[in-house]
């Protein structure tokens, strides 16, 4: 154990147990820690130590200094001889970072226990590179564990496990960060997408300053077939480069990804293409099936509504737009010169694929029914 | 001036401290950090420098040489008041891949700027190491001249990038690439530049701490820079011509390759000539549409990013374009405008907006305004009606050029009719509530058209 080691693990019998709290006798080591970084925000510190114990009534001191531990948290197991301690009681003496377990053992023996406790401000963030191939179509993807210790204790060889795949063994520092490889996946198939969302983007590009960009994903499936799909992937920051064909790479962007279960998908927003441009108007909006009250106030009606799509694709590429739409309230198509999905009650998807420069127009006409 | 350094630390057995090598220049060392712990110069060997302009981002590459031993080596990274952000620092080995491990990047405990990376090795020896990193304070930009000829029929176009370094290290004779393009960033770099723990704490994200700059060392070290760099430079085998810039599209992007090797010290900046295109064929563009522009019309000079129009061999970076205008045999020129082009793909048309004219102009006039179609409810109340107008578009042109006019007229809502007598060339419905009538007029010239809208209100309205 490190002298300048916050946690003090202080072991004295009940015979010598005063009405002051005197605390003595051996310091019983850490033998191994483990660091449980499952959890995306708290670390359990799991920990085994071997404790002398006299048979009959012991009290184990265990107190903290200069971290911070959710006291609540802390739990012991016996390990040696789980049947035959028995832990009586746990108190928290005043004014003070420690608590006392109480424990009866049937015998004096050297027992080996588990400590386990919450520390703050020690956790860990996954983050994501990604190198794209020149053509895009696959990338060696890797991730990286960031270990960020401030918890104020220094862990001379700790374990740390994450709920995926194989623990590492560390020396963390206070106030370290650390970064470790997770793993490596090279040819992981990459898909790049591009999508024009008519609810959030402006319809005709004429109409603003600057560009309109038409945002850009790559999609990683968590799945067998992109050599992963072993375990869910942690949400952290991606990094994606390309190469660029000349023994280096490019910068092409970087994105926060969310939790990808197995069988999910990654996407990740890369950057705006500016050479895709869509052009959208409303051409027709007027009121049908109109009917009235017996002032002959309108009091219901149904809408025509025609929608022209334009996608000019300024590319040496085709590419796949997806075209997302929104129409209010209730409503049927009449008229579409495309194919689409209805993904909710009232969103539309179309699928535009436009050839390398080239454009591709179409519309649609629909009615929205018993409009007040 | 150079101040990023590294150190190797090397031992069988994983203990710190064998011997070390740092590469700070002397007096970069020590005019910047005052901190000269330097020895055995790995000399920075091929850098490469992937300057975006749509963030304050750039991709560092460099390649240098590292003695390894087998073993555990240790190699530290130091960057003293420069931006960079420590999350994006990397080293792979260009050789013996399969024999040299990276296990770990440590960034120590209260230290700032420092890296430090553990390497086992299977192999001793002089190993390449490329090492990338995100750095801040280079930026570039794109601008524009644009000479119009007499006639204004023609223009010579010229484009250039701009580099300028802030970022407070020197980065002499780097492979210089531009990146044309938006990429998405979450972070900005300065700002990862300047976290107190290189990915943050989970205790608090610390405020970030502004790199002091000792300005008259600054600008001490530049001048001893500049002194070294200026003997190199004149052993430099000098071009007899502007150095070129070569271009290709990756991914959504385009990628500027500037010709050769570029030394830009921090504090300076640089401008290159892009591209240089004579006798484009340029249309002069009048546009009216009172709800954008006002009562005047706004002028426009307006070609296409295509060959045609002798472009077209790469999109535009958005950038300012100047523009003037040829004003004799001699060669004066006349001072026209300027204006933000925003980004033009290859193919796309180009509009540069020269701001409002008083030269030509387009006036409506009501003519006569009625109202007819009157319906009742059943209480005898108006309950719907039409709205006509007729009106008078008169469009002059007192330039001695031809031009195009465009005049939109936005109606505000969808109930209604339109039809039109006269000189109103082309016309067309933009949208539900928008028309545009398009004109050609020759130099001088004045047309006249007429337009008869019917608005439909109230229960008239369907």
């Amino acid at each position: 154990m490190r002298a300048k080691e916050a946690l003090i693990l202080t072991l004295f019998l009940v015979c010598s147990l005063a009405e002051a709290r005197t605390k003595l006798v051996a310091l019983p080591g850490r033998d191994s820690v483990i660091l449980e970084m499952s959890h995306p925000q708290n670390t359990l510190v799991e920990e085994e130590r071997i404790l002398p114990l006299q048979k009959g009534r012991n009290e184990i001191d265990f107190s903290w200094n200069g971290v911070a531990i959710d006291s609540d948290s802390i739990r012991i197991r016996m390990l040696s001889h789980s049947d035959e301690v028995v832990l009586l009681s746990v108190s928290y003496p005043p004014n003070e970072n420690a608590l006392v377990w109480t424990l009866h053992s049937k015998g004096a023996w050297e027992e080996r226990v588990r400590i386990s406790y919450i520390l703050y401000n020690i956790d860990r963030l996954v983050t994501y590179k990604a190198v794209a191939n020149k053509e895009e179509s696959q990338a060696d993807f890797s991730s990286f564990l960031v270990v960020r210790n401030f918890s104020g204790e220094t862990f001379d060889e700790a374990e740390i496990q994450l709920s995926q795949g194989e623990g590492l063994t560390s020396r963390v520092e206070h106030e370290e960060t650390q970064k470790t490889l997770l793993f490596e996946k090279e040819g992981v198939p990459v898909k790049k997408t591009f999508t024009f969302d008519a609810r959030t983007l402006p319809w005709d590009p004429t109409e603003v300053d600057g560009n309109v960009g038409i945002p850009v994903h790559y999609v990683i499936e968590n799945a067998e077939s992109s050599s992963l799909g072993v375990h869910a992937l942690s949400d952290g920051k991606a990094r994606i480069f390309q190469d660029d064909g000349h023994g280096s790479t490019i910068f092409l962007g970087e994105d926060n990804a969310s939790f990808v279960p197995v069988g999910e998908e990654m996407k990740l927003y890369i950057g705006d293409s500016r050479d895709v441009v869509v052009t959208q108007r409303k051409m027709k909006e007027e009121k049908i099936n109109i009917r009235k009250n017996n002032s002959g106030g309108i009091v219901l009606h149904d809408t025509d509504e025609l929608i022209t799509v334009k996608v000019e694709n300024f590319k040496e590429e085709p590419v796949d737009l997806t075209l997302v739409e929104r129409v209010e309230g209730e409503w049927e198509m009449a008229e579409t010169t495309a194919e689409y999905t209805k993904k909710d009650a009232n969103t539309l998807e179309f699928l535009v694929k436009v050839p390398a420069s080239d454009e591709k127009e179409f519309s649609f006409q629909y009615h929205r029914r018993n409009v007040r | 001036m150079r101040k990023t350094g590294i150190k190797t630390r090397t031992g069988q057995t994983g203990r710190m401290a064998c011997w070390a090598l740092c590469i700070l220049v002397l007096w970069g060392g020590q005019l910047a950090s005052g901190k000269v712990d330097l020895v055995t110069l790995p000399e920075r060997g091929d850098t490469q420098l992937t300057i975006y302009n749509s963030a304050d981002l750039t991709l560092v590459r460099e390649t240098r040489a590292l003695p390894l031993t087998k073993g555990i080596n240790e190699l530290q990274f130091g960057w003293a008041n420069t931006l960079i952000d420590p999350t994006s620092l990397e080293m792979i080995p260009k050789e013996k891949v399969r024999d040299i491990g990276l296990l770990e990047l440590t960034y120590p405990p209260r230290t700032q700027g420092v890296g430090v990376w553990r390497i086992q090795s299977k192999v001793s020896g002089e190993i390449p190491f490329e090492i990338t990193y995100f750095a801040s304070g280079i930026r570039w930009r794109a601008f524009y001249m644009a000479t119009l000829t007499e006639d204004e029929k023609n223009l010579r176009l010229k484009g250039y990038v701009r580099v300028s370094n802030q970022s407070g290290e020197d980065y002499p004779e780097a492979q210089t690439r531009l990146i044309v393009g938006k990429i998405n960033t979450v972070d900005e770099i300065v700002a990862l530049a300047q976290r107190k723990a290189p990915y943050g704490s989970p205790v608090q994200e610390v405020g970030a701490k502004a790199i002091l700059e000792d300005r008259a060392v600054r600008s001490e070290a530049q001048r001893e820079l500049k002194k070294a760099l200026a003997a190199p430079a004149a052993a430099m085998p000098q071009l007899a011509r502007p150095k070129e810039i070569a271009k290709e599209g990756l991914s959504e992007y385009f990628l500027y390759t500037i010709e050769g090797t570029e030394t830009i010290p921090s504090g300076e900046s640089k401008r290159l000539p892009s591209f240089d295109q004579d006798e484009v064929p340029a249309k002069n563009l009048y546009k009216y549409e009172r709800d954008r522009y006002g009562d005047a019309p706004v002028r426009f000079l307006s070609f296409k990013n295509n060959e045609e129009h002798k472009l077209g061999k790469e999109p535009l970076p958005n950038g300012m374009v100047k523009v003037f205008r040829a004003l004799d045999e001699k060669g004066h020129l006349e001072y026209v405008g300027s204006r933000d082009v925003q980004y033009v793909p290859v193919g796309e048309d180009v509009e540069l907006q020269l701001g409002s004219s008083r030269d030509v102009q387009v006036k409506p006039v009501d003519m006569e305004i009625k109202q007819t179609h009157f319906e009742f409810d059943s209480h005898g109340n108006i309950s719907g009606w039409d709205d006509e107008k007729w009106v008078e578009v008169k469009v002059f042109n007192h330039r001695s050029i031809a031009v195009r006019v465009e005049c939109r007229f936005n109606i505000g809502h969808a109930n209604w009719e339109l039809d039109k007598e006269g000189s109103f060339g082309d016309y067309e419905k933009i949208d539900k509530d928008t028309v545009q009538f398009s004109l050609e007029l020759a130099p001088h010239e004045e047309k006249v058209f007429t337009y008869h809208l019917t608005e439909h209100r109230g229960t008239r309205a369907h």
